[in-house]
């Protein structure tokens, strides 16, 4: 007899922790025939107050077979096959006799983000050497921004202050160093682990809070983690393939980056002009015009293009401070564009992604997509939901929500972006 | 109230950080309110304009709701009032948010509860998962 691919949804929206734990285990593990060959699990922050991760991690081994390889984290929100949420637990646990798989675990990416990576692939190819399958994958989940919070301003996304944005800017890279706050650093750690894993296709996605940035939790078998990357890595005779949209598009606003600071991470000036000025006389927008309320309705619609080793990378500005303009990854200098982005190009965007995967029969789906459109098209995201329905109908997908997401493959390279929709299916190739 | 189970789901809402007060309403009439969570107290001092302004917010809802009216929100002061109709109905599920809170995210939850509470009053009888949450945990406990 032949053994099928199977796979299943876990779910639960109880509040307390140990509860959630056992219920998101139970309701993916009673789905399936055999035990689970992994399960990825992602919850909201909200477990933190109702008893905590541990309990919660503690609920899940209480009715998982142990030594199920498990890793995951906290997200910002999740959609499966039952909905959309922005609170709650959700699991994909999959059974499959023609895979392997292995799990990695990298400590102190804020610190030293390569070291992380390194050590985490190592464990990846260490666990899947002898495998004999060539369709190779890797989910690699890291933890997001932490705001650091700056004396007398706290956490921000918008600092007016002159002197304090100065004095944050210089204390940027100290305080990643010394106490782990600032930002994930995922594109590094991605950038790293494709160099380490360059035949494997990849899906990178983020841990995250309530969209605060203020902590957030990685899960790896039965521990809790903070400033870690998880790897789950599979090989297998499915086919599989990763890929990467977004809904946004370019403008004819051009500009010129000059000076770059705090590690390739600010942009101080545009066309040899304070950033911040310059780029409110772009956009026609009055001076003073930012501000911390204003930064949620309009800056976030305004995305920018910017280049890392020759490729685009399309991201948010997610914090002003004065002249400077903080971005969540490192950049190089040269010409930007502006992007605008919609609702509806987002919403077009997954269909887009979904159509590349047309000649593929699906199996199961995994997505990381940024929680910035979460935070836009709020409960209009069941729109995406319908989507991933209607394409995978009975078969079991699930998208978690963080901060800094991509995809990579041998062919395409790296994609990272903000704003974007990422997507690894698992199937097998229409004849 | 207690058995009620339109009321567990506001409960459930109502352990949002960021929502202040929650209640099914129409008209001059608050028709279901959290059955063991309080509103936040923040709210007290602003409720009594919040209050007339939502029934003013009403009859527009009465007038439009039969041709496909399906959310409202008005802000006043720091505060966010959000209205998520029950479509062809005068009645609303109703938030009270701060003005600055992650509202996409609370979109995503308050939407959830629109579709728990219409799939309660579309069969009294059934129950909403925050009653059979609550009676899971009375076996279990």
């Amino acid at each position: 007899m032949e053994l099928t691919v199977e796979t299943a949804i876990g779910m639960s929206r109880k509040w307390d922790a140990r509860e959630a734990g056992r219920e998101v285990a139970e309701t993916a593990i009673q789905n399936l025939t055999r035990p689970p060959d992994f399960f990825l699990l992602f919850a909201t922050i909200h477990y933190e107050k109702y008893g905590g991760f541990q309990e919660f991690l503690n609920g899940v081994w209480d009715v998982l077979p142990k030594k199920t390889p498990l890793v995951g984290g906290t997200v910002t929100g999740f959609m499966n096959n039952y909905g959309c949420f922005s609170r709650g637990a959700s699991a994909l646990a999959v059974s499959y006799p023609s895979m392997d798989v292995a799990i990695g675990v990298g400590k102190n990416t804020k610190r030293n983000p390569n070291r992380a990576a390194k050590q985490c692939a190592d464990m990846i190819q260490n666990g899947l050497k002898e495998s004999a399958y060539k369709n190779k994958f890797l989910l690699n989940f890291i933890s997001g921004p932490v705001m650091p919070s700056i004396p007398g301003v706290g956490q921000k996304k918008y600092i007016r202050s002159g002197f304090v944005s100065n004095f944050a800017l210089q204390a940027l890279g100290l305080s990643q160093a010394l106490v782990q706050k600032g930002l994930g650093r995922e594109d590094e750690i991605f950038e790293e682990t494709a160099q380490q894993l360059p035949d494997y296709q990849m899906i990178l996605g983020t841990s995250m809070d309530d969209y605060k940035g203020m902590r957030n939790y990685q899960f790896y078998n039965d521990k809790i983690l903070t400033n870690a990357v998880v790897n789950l890595g599979v090989a297998t005779d499915l086919s599989l393939n990763v890929y990467t949209t977004h809904g946004m598009k370019e403008t004819d606003l051009h500009f010129t980056i000059t000076k770059l600071g705090a590690g390739n991470h600010a942009i101080c000036k545009i066309n040899d002009k304070p950033a911040v000025p310059e780029l409110l006389r772009l956009l026609e927008w009055p001076e003073g015009f930012l501000t911390e309320e204003t930064m949620i309705h309009t800056i976030l619609y305004y995305p920018i293009s910017l280049k890392r080793h020759g490729r685009e990378v399309p991201v948010v500005m997610p914090m002003i401070m004065k002249n400077y303009i903080i971005i969540p990854c490192v950049i190089d200098d040269g010409e930007v564009s502006i992007l605008t982005v919609s609702g509806k190009g987002l919403i077009n965007a997954v269909k887009e992604n979904l159509h590349y995967f047309d000649g593929m029969q699906p199996e199961f789906g995994l997505f990381s997509a940024c929680m910035t459109i979460l935070q836009t098209l709020g409960h209009k995201t069941n729109i995406i939901q319908e989507e991933l329905h209607h394409y995978f109908k009975d078969k079991s997908f699930l998208l978690f929500y963080g901060a800094g997401e991509g995809t990579y493959s041998p062919s395409k390279n790296i994609t990272y972006a903000n704003m974007s929709f990422n997507t690894a299916i698992f199937g097998n190739s229409k004849k | 109230m207690r058995d009620d189970p339109i009321a567990n789901v506001l409960d459930d809402l109502m352990r949002l950080d960021d929502i202040l007060a929650c209640m099914v309403a129409r008209r001059n009439m608050i028709s279901v309110m959290p059955a063991s969570e309080g509103f936040k107290p923040e709210v007290n001092q602003i409720w009594d304009n919040i209050h007339r302004a939502m029934d003013d917010v009403f009859g527009v809802i009465a007038a439009y709701s039969q041709i496909g009216l399906g959310e409202m929100e008005f802000r006043l002061q720091d505060y966010e009032v959000l209205f998520y109709i029950f479509p062809d109905t005068e009645n609303a599920l109703v938030a009270i948010v701060p003005a600055l809170a992650n509202k996409g995210l609370l979109e995503v939850e308050l939407e959830n509860s629109r579709r728990e509470i219409l799939k309660i009053m579309a069969n009294p009888k059934q129950e909403s998962d925050s009653q059979k949450k609550d009676d899971e945990d009375y076996v279990t406990a």
